[in-house]
């Protein structure tokens, strides 16, 4: 047994550990054990990730483990990105959760919950056959489900979001289940190594792989299938949502990679020209959603489904170099896909970490009533501040570095494979990334200064207060790894870039220590130095500023006030002109009401706004859905009417037909 | 379109000859030709607000001497004050006055801004704009005439 297999054997071991002792230790002592072996499951499955992308694979069977298929594990480098970074996220929502539960989430099956949907976020990328994936992937849909229902006595929105969660997850699972089944069922033995050597027959590739883009894309939540996300993602306690946000959405892009690329061993175009046009369509509606909405956790949802968007333009632009045969510009949009994963994490862990401080701090998660949490949180706000600048894509920003790889691969690819995707899909798709990293600095501009700046908007923000020391830990290590992936992406980039360069079969598309260059297509950058740059801008701006002599006035204000907090910019009117831009895609729901004293039509006594935005997606493609079944349910009610004397009607007349079925049959 | 221009071009220019310049006043140095200006009602029946309006309209034309009005007194070097000031507007113009950059200069327009004028010993009144913040130039007349107007800012910018 070598480094990967000894640490991920511990790390899992700590994870169902920690499970065991949730269960056992007593109240007082449970969330810092349980904190401790989620944070030390998360540090060995990194160490576990990093040793398997440095090329050191593992794997092992255990068929007495379970009935049928047995338990296959194997590590290798493309599991091994995806276990790093699953296991950094869990070691800081490990420290967080040590103080978050203490408000209310420090019972049994939460905290027993917890560790064991960790140990099965380890367990699906370091999956060796098609059973053990499917069962470690219905560990982690189930484990996560007890922990998004945690707050179910506090909230009634709760319910609902975990039963959006648990039928779409399970939806989800299904399209899963068909497409590895399908795919298992030709090869007999389920190991991957099997069906990699297998001989694949292309008419059932095509429908492997719908069936898995349906059901991995859902977990990813991309396009028609987010609906979930939003819900879910705000409901969860928030270093559950972190976890669910930064790692549990990634293994969606880790299942279409496996059975695109490695299990199914490449495929046809329109594979990946599916993949890019979801991922585009997610990306630019995700972020138009997170810009218009209010509720923060559930802005951080949307997001992540822009996120994930972005991902998936890397992966399916990559597949379809690939496809084309163009193997080294295949490598740098993978290369972009498992940066960006990468650096999502980061940001994202932090983001809902933070905004998990602001709801333990205020109870707050509508922007509307938040604001001037600065001076009372200012811990908080530096880290929601790094991670809002992180989020949209500016320099300094990993975001920012793994973004340009990305419209660097989109770029040049634009002369190779077939005419629709290099003359018409990849221009587009770069304009939705532009699109998308334009919305998200408006996004996250909002969420910050709103959320954090200027006056309190409530009572409940203005009697905010500081998170426990665990919690800022937590905060601080997403915040390092954040500020380390901005300075020095390159420290990580060459093993993602090996990574995606083994996937595809070139080298790596990405070298250099300090400047970033790439191999096949001319483009360098250097984000240390342009750190640096900025650094020495900003310090230069900082000195002539201080020289000039300064004049003390009061804030202009029209010569009226004091200006209240009423007078403030809300996330609501700053979302405002976008909004209006947007309209036809959003279709918001408004409506303004002007109220006048009697005497006079001239004198305005109230004026009320009210908007609802619903999310257009689910409105036209689930509702319709949702009232099928619901009146298909009305209708199955009238046989089923509370009459006693009717059922045994059912009864008897099932025994006749039965009997004369058996007479007819015989 | 094309109809639109050969209009303009057969009216050619409007604006009243420039008179000869008057003597420039002693902020017109510090101000070096270009003066914005902020407009405060301090309480004016408007008669003086439709002269202001009508020396920066097409026949007197105030900003080809390099007047110009502006919507904040934070964007301004002058104020020009009409009305006698009254009680609630005493406070806000102390304030509008704080927050125009140094150097500023105040021009009180309007009898009423002068002494109060037809509102004198109201009893909203406070008194006139001098009483509340120092006036340096003055114009005369309720309302003054359009070119009173040009003519006190002309003395301000020097042109």
């Amino acid at each position: 047994m070598n480094v990967t297999g000894v640490a991920l054997v511990a790390a899992l071991v700590a994870g169902f550990g920690g499970g065991v002792a949730g269960l056992v230790v007593p109240r007082t002592v449970r969330p810092v054990v349980v904190g401790a072996c989620v944070a030390a499951a998360g540090a060995l499955a990194t160490l576990a990730g990093v040793a398997a992308m440095a090329g050191v694979a593992w794997s092992a069977a255990l068929p007495w483990l379970l009935p049928l298929t047995g338990v296959e594990l194997a590590v290798d480098p493309l599991g091994g990105v995806f276990l790093a970074v699953t296991g950094a996220v869990a070691v800081a929502a490990g420290v967080y959760g040590i103080g978050y539960a203490r408000g209310g989430l420090d019972g049994r099956a939460v905290q027993a919950a917890l560790p064991v949907f960790v140990a099965s976020l380890l367990l699906v990328p370091a999956a060796g056959s098609i059973g053990t994936l499917l069962v470690c992937w219905e560990l982690m849909a189930l484990a996560s489900l007890l922990l998004v229902l945690a707050e179910h006595g506090k909230r009634a929105e709760v319910a609902s979001a975990g039963r959006w969660y648990a039928v779409m997850t399970h939806l989800g699972f299904v399209a899963i289940l068909v497409g590895l089944l399908v795919l298992a069922g030709a090869t007999g033995d389920g190991s991957f190594a099997a069906v990699r050597e297998q001989a694949r027959a292309p008419e059932t590739a095509g429908l492997v792989f719908v069936c898995c883009l349906v059901g991995f894309g859902s977990k990813a939540g991309v396009l028609p299938l987010h609906a979930w996300l939003p819900r879910a993602h705000p409901e969860a306690p928030s270093h559950v949502s972190a976890l669910m946000s930064a790692a549990m959405v990634n293994l969606g892009v880790y299942g279409i990679l496996r059975v695109g690329f490695d299990l199914l061993g490449g495929g046809a175009p329109w594979w990946w020209l599916a993949v890019l046009v979801l991922g585009a369509a997610s990306a630019v509606y995700g972020i138009l959603q997170a810009a218009v909405g209010s509720d923060l956790k559930r802005l951080l949802g949307y997001s992540t489904t822009e996120n994930m968007g972005l991902v998936l333009v890397g992966v399916g632009a990559g597949g379809m170099f690939a496809a084309s045969g163009d193997a080294v510009l295949a490598a740098l949009a993978l290369t972009a896909a498992l940066l960006h994963v990468v650096a999502h994490a980061a940001f994202k862990t932090l983001l809902f970490l933070a905004a998990g401080s602001v709801l333990h701090g205020t109870g707050l998660r509508d922007l509307d009533a938040m604001g001037g949490l600065r001076p009372v949180m200012p811990f908080t706000t530096v880290a929601f501040g790094l991670g809002a600048l992180t989020a949209s894509a500016l320099p300094p920003g990993a975001a920012f570095v793994s973004e340009w790889v990305l419209l660097q691969a989109l770029v040049h690819g634009a002369g190779s494979g077939t005419v629709v995707a290099s003359s018409i899909v990849l221009p587009v798709a770069v304009g939705a990334v532009a699109l998308t990293a334009g919305l998200a600095v408006a996004t996250f501009v909002k969420a910050f200064g709103v959320g954090f700046l200027a006056r309190p908007r409530s009572a409940a923000a203005a009697e905010a207060h500081e998170s426990p020391p665990t919690m800022l830990a937590g905060m601080a290590l997403a915040g390092l790894a954040c500020v380390g992936l901005a300075v020095l992406p390159t420290v990580v980039l060459p093993a993602v870039a090996g990574v995606a360069g083994g996937v595809t079969g070139s080298g790596p598309a990405v070298t250099g220590a300090v400047t970033i260059q790439l191999t096949g297509v001319s483009g360098t950058m250097s984000p240390l130095l342009l750190v640096a740059a900025l650094a020495v801008a900003t310090a230069l701006v900082a000195a002539v500023v201080s020289r000039r002599s300064a004049r003390r006035a009061r804030l202009w204000d029209c010569g009226g006030g004091p200006m209240s907090a009423r007078m403030e910019y809300t996330a609501t009117s700053f979302a405002e002109p976008l909004q209006r831009v947007f309209d036809n895609v959003l279709a918001p729901d408004q409506d303004v009401d002007v109220t006048h004293y009697e005497e006079s039509r001239y004198l305005v006594r109230a004026v009320a706004y009210r908007r609802t935005l619903r999310d257009r997606v689910e409105h036209r493609l689930y509702e319709p859905v949702l009232a099928a079944v619901r009146g298909w349910g009305r209708a199955g009610r009238r046989l089923a009417d509370g009459s006693v004397h009717r059922y045994l009607t059912y009864g008897f007349a099932t025994l006749c037909g039965l009997l004369v079925l058996m007479v007819v049959t015989r | 379109m094309i109809g639109l221009w050969r209009k303009i071009r057969r009216t050619g220019r409007v604006a009243e000859p420039a008179p000869p310049a008057p003597e420039a006043g002693p902020a017109a140095p510090a101000l070096s030709g270009s003066v914005q200006i902020r407009h405060v009602d301090a309480g004016s029946c408007n008669g003086c607000e439709v002269e202001i309006g009508s020396a920066f309209g097409p026949v007197h034309d105030a900003e080809r001497y390099g007047a110009r009005l502006v919507a904040s007194p934070r964007h301004a070097d002058a104020l020009i004050v009409t009305g006698p000031v009254t009680r609630n507007m005493a406070e806000p113009l102390r304030r509008t006055y704080e927050a125009v950059p140094r150097p500023r200069v105040v021009v009180a327009v309007g009898d009423c801004a002068r002494n109060c004028g037809v509102f004198a010993g109201a009893y909203g009144v406070v008194g006139p704009v001098s009483e509340i913040v120092p006036v340096d130039a003055e114009v005369a007349g309720c309302p003054p005439r359009p070119e009173a107007i040009v003519a006190a800012l002309r003395g301000l910018t020097g042109r």
